[in-house]
């Protein structure tokens, strides 16, 4: 058995969307199992499944080190409210 | 038998098929062998109780009886036994999961065979419920072959297979037996073909699908097809009593709830 994740995407929405993951024998029962638990109430309109090992996964220290690094948060308020102010006072 | 009787029993017979069926596949929830296979049969058992639903509707239409939920549920649940016009094959208690997965690959191969057949009935609200039918048996059959693909390979599993496709060949004749009147549904356009022209061919996709040789049984229906109850589907067997008992287990608290 191979543990899958399914990904379901709603009609006039770009991205799938994790649902959960299931466990299956073969990827053609990941998708009919995945289409009962997942998709049976109009949850979506498109289905993906992917074996887990198949995903490439960074390890957990991978990421960390950028949780130092606030230059590289900002997420442009300070800026935009200096824009307005700069823009109000030339009014 | 009159025309209407004649069609009114070919739909019951179908309805009852469905009906059966339908609760059998959901008796596995929560105890089908892993948890996403538990949800998938029992959901897949859930469409064929909405056809059932909708031959009931067609049914009481034929009858001149309002099609209420009420009426449908008295009609599914509160006839005597020798009104049931369903086969063997759904009235059976499997023994275990594997004659439940022969089962539903042998009864939903036949069922979407006996779905074309009514594809373009004269009776138009059957052609549109076929239509729909259609798509979700194709959903189905591919459901029992994931798993049978799998199964198959195995040699272990292969056998257990075999096995329980043993116990379920002898009711497929039963599957395909008609009802009385049938010939004049026929005539009367509500099918393109009798039923019991279903069984070689489904014999042959059995014998495809399993590799194994299924012989004769569609050469010996014809001589039940007349005289054996089991073919007419006027006959139950002892596992029909039991089953309906637990069908209407709920119903029985209080048959006038408005659900």
């Amino acid at each position: 058995m191979h543990v899958y994740e399914v990904f379901v995407k709603k009609d006039g929405r770009d991205e799938f969307r994790h649902a959960g993951a299931l466990e299956a024998a073969t990827d053609e029962l990941a998708l009919v199992l995945a289409r009962e638990g997942y998709v049976r109430r109009a949850e979506g309109d498109r289905l993906w499944v992917v074996r887990r090992d198949h995903v490439v996964a960074a390890d957990d220290d991978f990421v960390a080190p950028n949780a130092d690094k606030p230059h590289r948060h900002h997420d442009g308020a300070a800026v935009a409210a200096r824009r307005k102010a700069a823009r109000q006072s030339r009014q | 038998m009159s025309g209407q009787g004649a069609i009114r029993e070919y739909l019951l017979a179908f309805a009852d098929d469905e009906h059966l069926m339908g609760q059998q596949h959901t008796e596995w929830i929560g105890v089908a062998p892993f948890l996403e296979e538990d949800l998938a049969f029992s959901s897949i058992g859930q469409d064929e109780l909405g056809h059932a639903a909708l031959l009931y509707e067609l049914v009481l239409e034929l009858d001149g009886i309002e099609p209420t939920d009420t009426a449908v549920d008295r009609l599914a649940y509160g006839r005597p036994s020798r009104e049931y016009r369903c086969c063997r094959l759904v009235e059976y208690t499997t023994r275990d999961w594997a004659e439940a997965l022969a089962r539903h690959w042998v009864y939903d191969t036949f069922e979407a065979a006996r779905w074309r057949l009514v594809a373009d009935s004269s009776l138009t609200r059957l052609a549109a419920v076929a239509g729909k039918a259609l798509q979700e048996e194709a959903f189905h059959r591919r459901h029992a072959d994931a798993l049978l693909d799998k199964l198959l390979a195995s040699p272990e599993a292969r056998t257990r297979m075999l096995g329980a496709l043993e116990a379920i060949l002898p009711m497929v004749p039963g599957l395909c037996g008609a009802v009385a009147g049938e010939a004049e549904a026929v005539r009367r356009g509500v099918a393109s073909a009798p039923t019991p022209d279903l069984l070689g061919p489904l014999e042959k996709a059995i014998a495809e699908r399993f590799l194994v040789e299924v012989s004769g049984s569609g050469s010996r229906s014809g001589s039940h097809s007349t005289a054996d109850g089991q073919f007419l589907r006027t006959v139950r067997s002892t596992d029909f009593e039991p089953l309906m008992k637990r069908m209407r287990e709920v119903l029985d608290y209080d048959p006038e709830a408005v659900w």
